[in-house]
């Protein structure tokens, strides 16, 4: 038996697979053990025959080539979990709806081709908030993600399964989408680092739609080097997806290699984001790390974003808008469940309600919310309005890189909150995304990374954003604070 | 400010083709109601001349050539976007009698 827990990066486990120590097939059959026995709730599916297939596979490459062929194939024998919103040629994406149990895709994501190519192994779907709606992985239609070190608590959402089965050592890394804070909430409550990559640097082709200007895949991982290695691979332009962006394959792995000038690095600090409300320990620890940059010879400089206040009205208008028109498309007839009652229908409208009894409270309250915002005689008010104030909010980031390099803040006003405690209220629960939500609204590449932990040893993420495509300078900062900032 | 009411939800709720049940209506309009006075704020801020923006970059809509491709098929021949239809008739949807 490996012990899991003991590969840090994938180098180790490529020495490993090297070393002869372990080959792929029993490092996959390991993680799927391990999995399975797991009390989290992180896995929907496990895909036990592909995976295999897959770790044979990079088994016969480390054989053929007398060593892991590092260049062609640079996560050869890694296995991974997929967030379940991502579709896998042949395997159920369910979206953790009931509207979707038995939905078998027809073809595979660009961002997990992409990463099977490079030798991955794919484990298994990971569980969500159904339609990747939510900030806690309590809506999921088949049972919550209990937080990988404390189980009364929530692991953050929507990618919680994501972020739970890389802390539990249930898969090495994985894959998340974010359209609010979605993989940055559950990395910061986890403890692993998340990354939301710029808009449009990763193919959204094959992702299930929940709000197109905002949604984007991104990886987790315990280091920002291995994450920033699944988004260079994952990253490119695709011509399957209309707002994939015309650009290079990111390299971002080399940029970590390279030792910072940090002289020549200023550091953002919003003053809306410590106006009070901040846990007393995530204040310290936040605080901890921007000395830790002042250290190296970083400049902080006090920025202003002042309609950060407004973000989340303006998610929670733009969100559901979007999302009202994407699940539009959930009616009964070409994906998934229909309900028998459907077919008592007594005309068309009856037969769509009827089928869409199978989505759950959260994806209903949103579609509901965003009708309303779109339906006549209130869009101009509500939708054009905040796509208005969506505008000021991206001018205060242009006007603050004009000064700065990076931002840097909290992830979250708190560390990862009890069951059961926000459910009940859904503005609540909305409320908790105000540090994330304004890199989406603005197509900011950003990231979590683990900067300390509370009392009850709950882990704390310091937020760090940067200008659109300015991934190699965030990766690097990231990555040399991980190695060296100690908290 | 609108009042959102259960009538208001209902008729919502009917253009969105949802069902509520009475438990729901009323739990519903309550937080419905909650949220869109917490986005009223946005009415406090000054947007006169800003243009809406819809998404975070200003892309071109891309073309590509108008060519007919084959619908990928199972190991049985049939199409695979059929594969996971609630209902299927010969290399079709099925859907049932609405009229």
């Amino acid at each position: 038996m490996a012990n899991l827990s003991s590969f840090r990066t994938i180098r180790d486990i490529h020495s490993a697979f090297e070393s002869k120590k372990l080959s792929p097939v029993e490092l996959t059959q390991e993680y799927l053990a391990a999995a399975k026995k797991s009390q989290t709730g992180a896995y929907l599916t496990f895909c036990d025959d592909l995976a295999l297939k897959q770790a044979r596979a990079a088994e016969d490459l480390i054989l053929k080539h007398g060593g892991v062929p590092r260049d062609e194939f640079p996560l050869c024998g890694i296995p991974l979990g997929i967030k379940d919103n991502l579709t896998m040629d042949g395997v159920k994406t369910t979206c953790a709806s009931k509207m979707l149990e038995t939905y078998v895709a027809p073809y595979t994501a660009t961002c997990v081709s992409r990463l099977e190519k490079a030798g991955a192994v794919t484990l298994g779907k990971l569980n969500l908030d159904e339609f990747a709606m939510g900030g806690s992985n309590e809506n999921s239609a088949f049972g919550p993600v209990r937080h990988p070190t404390h189980p009364d608590r929530v692991p953050g959402g929507s990618s919680g399964g994501s972020a739970a089965a890389v802390k539990a050592d249930l898969c090495f890394a994985s894959l998340g989408s974010d359209t609010g804070g979605s993989i940055r909430l559950p990395a910061s409550y986890c403890g692993v680092v998340g990354i939301k990559p710029t808009y449009g640097r990763v193919s959204r082709f094959g992702l299930v739609a929940f709000a197109s200007s905002l949604d984007q895949v991104g990886p987790f991982a315990r280091s920002v080097e291995d994450a920033a290695l699944l988004m260079d691979v994952m990253s490119g332009y695709d011509p399957l997806d209309s707002t994939s962006i015309h650009q290079e394959k990111l390299n971002t792995v080399a940029a970590t290699r390279l030792p910072t000038d940090w002289s020549k690095v200023r550091i953002g600090v919003p003053q809306e984001y410590f106006v009070g409300g901040l846990a007393p320990a995530v204040d310290r620890s936040i605080q901890s790390s921007l000395k830790w940059f002042e250290k190296q010879g970083a400049k902080l400089v006090p920025i202003s974003l002042p309609h950060t206040q407004y973000a989340v009205a303006v998610y929670y208008i733009v969100a559901v808008s979007e999302a009202s028109s994407n699940l539009a498309r959930f009616d009964g007839i070409r994906f998934g469940q229909r309900p028998a009652a459907s077919d008592q229908a007594k005309d068309l409208n009856d037969f769509y309600m009827k089928s869409r009894s199978l989505f759950g409270s959260e994806v209903k309250r949103r579609i509901i919310l965003g009708t309303f915002a779109l339906s006549s005689g209130y869009s101009e008010a509500y939708f054009k309005r905040a796509c208005q104030v969506r505008r000021k909010i991206v001018d205060d980031f242009t006007h603050a890189f004009e000064k700065v390099d990076l931002i840097v803040g909290p992830v979250s006003p708190t560390t990862a909150f009890k069951l059961g405690e926000k459910n009940s209220d859904p503005l609540k629960m909305y409320l908790n995304d105000i540090f994330t939500i304004p890199a989406n609204l603005a197509g900011l590449p950003a990231l979590s990374v683990p900067c300390g932990t509370d009392e009850e040893g709950l882990p704390i993420g310091l937020h760090l954003m940067a200008a659109p495509f300015q991934e190699n300078r965030l990766i690097s900062a990231a990555h040399a604070f991980q190695n060296g900032f100690e908290s | 400010m609108v009042d959102v009411n259960e009538s208001l939800t209902k008729q919502v709720a009917a253009l969105s083709r949802l069902e509520l049940s009475e438990t729901e209506m009323v739990t519903f309009s309550s937080q419905l109601s909650q949220i869109i006075k917490y986005v009223e704020k946005l009415q406090e801020v000054d947007v006169a001349g800003v243009e809406p923006m819809s998404h975070p970059f200003e892309l071109p809509t891309p073309l590509r050539p108008d060519v007919v491709l084959a619908s990928p098929k199972d190991a049985e021949g049939k199409p695979k976007v059929l594969q996971s239809a609630p209902e299927v008739l010969y290399d079709g949807y099925k859907v049932p009698p609405i009229l």
